[in-house]
């Protein structure tokens, strides 16, 4: 048979060694003297206490206990909320003001979106044309457009000769009424 | 009037029956955990000698080992409410004293002396008898020398040795086999004898 393994002459000190295991270590001098130094070093560690503190130690570690328990009871509040009772009521708080941080723009253009029809047929109503167009263009003129290449060059000048005779007459009609506006 | 005998048998009539000092463990957790402090208290004085010395084993020294008690007893209040009774209490406060100090004793990083170069005895204490003196210097040297063993088999040697725990339960603390207890218990003790008998 081997030699005893380690925990196996553990098994041996606290005498809970199978039968052949017994009859290997009483004819093996190796283990034997491993059991034996473990034994003697276990009774000794046995023996030796711990230095007895102050008498009045105790009671002043049990104060500095409870300070350090209410200290961290009040300090430190906010481990009360790392517990999944508060944590999943503020998860979804904060997942519904995600979700409407989401669709709230997305409501805004549904509400604008009709308004660009208006625009367009702001074109045509005289009262609210000049609004409308600065609505939709404010201070932005072709020139800028035709820079910033929004728009080719010369494309307004083939949209007014593709306009239809009655177009033009409006169209006219609006850019007079635009430069009364804006000299009034 | 209340008629008392109607009321359920709660941690909290009980208290009100019995003087908190006589609840067992279990109902001082009840209670603890229901935010009395007292109840917590009354843990920390039945336990605090134990937990003490589990800690002074580990360091060998008074300052330390009791900084690390009220470590040991603040975490012990945080997490109450997850001790579920499984265990007893004090194997409970032993796994988080133990925790404490491989904690520390990481975080400090003490070099272990190389086994067999242990320092010589430096407490001096005098007392009447020279054969005490002796015995005690013996103390000091075998402390000592549990000191310098490598944290795992100190926590070993520690609740197997001084708080009686089964090597199952020091492997449910150290988070490993019944069989690597053993092996470190082993080799504790083998490297105790190592020291010790340059000491004799």
């Amino acid at each position: 048979m081997t030699h005893l393994t380690p925990d196996e002459v553990i098994d041996a000190v606290d005498g809970l060694l199978s039968l052949d295991q017994k009859a290997h270590l009483s004819e093996c001098p190796e283990c034997r003297r491993q059991v034996d130094d473990v034994s003697s070093a276990l009774a000794e560690a046995k023996q030796t206490s711990v230095p007895e503190p102050s008498p009045f130690y105790w009671n002043q570690l049990s104060t500095q206990v409870r300070a350090a328990v209410a200290a961290d009871a009040s300090g430190n509040g906010w481990r009360s909320w790392l517990r999944w009772q508060v944590l999943l009521p503020l998860g979804g708080v904060a997942a519904m003001i995600v979700a409407l941080m989401i669709v709230l723009p997305k409501r805004e253009a549904i509400v604008i979106a009709p308004e660009e029809p208006i625009a367009h047929e702001a074109a045509i109503a005289p009262d609210a044309s000049g609004d409308a167009l600065e609505l939709l263009f404010g201070e932005f003129d072709l020139d800028t457009a035709a820079e910033a290449g929004v728009l080719e060059p010369g494309v307004a000048d083939r949209a007014v000769l593709e306009l239809t005779a009655e177009e033009q007459a409006e169209l006219t009609r609006l850019l007079q009424a635009e430069l009364t506006r804006s000299k009034s | 009037m209340p008629d008392d005998s109607t009321l359920p048998m709660t941690a909290w009539t009980m208290a009100v029956v019995k003087p908190i000092a006589d609840l067992d463990d279990h109902a001082l957790v009840v209670e603890a955990v229901a935010g009395n402090r007292d109840a917590f208290d009354v843990i920390v004085e039945r336990h605090r000698r134990a937990v003490y010395q589990v800690c002074y084993r580990f360091v060998n020294n008074h300052e330390d080992a009791s900084d690390m008690a009220q470590d040991v007893f603040v975490r012990a209040w945080r997490g109450l409410r997850n001790f579920k009774g499984q265990s007893a209490l004090s194997t409970w406060l032993y796994r988080i004293a133990v925790n404490v100090c491989l904690n520390r004793v990481s975080a400090k990083r003490v070099p272990n002396a190389p086994i067999g170069e242990v320092d010589g005895v430096e407490d001096t204490r005098i007392e009447g008898a020279a054969q005490a003196m002796m015995r005690e210097e013996r103390a000091i040297a075998v402390r000592r020398a549990i000191r310098s063993l490598p944290p795992k088999q100190r926590a070993t040697l520690i609740m197997r040795t001084y708080h009686d725990m089964s090597h199952q339960q020091i492997a449910d603390v150290l988070g490993s086999s019944v069989g690597a207890v053993k092996a470190n218990f082993f080799h504790a003790l083998s490297n105790l004898k190592k020291i010790l008998g340059h000491k004799p």
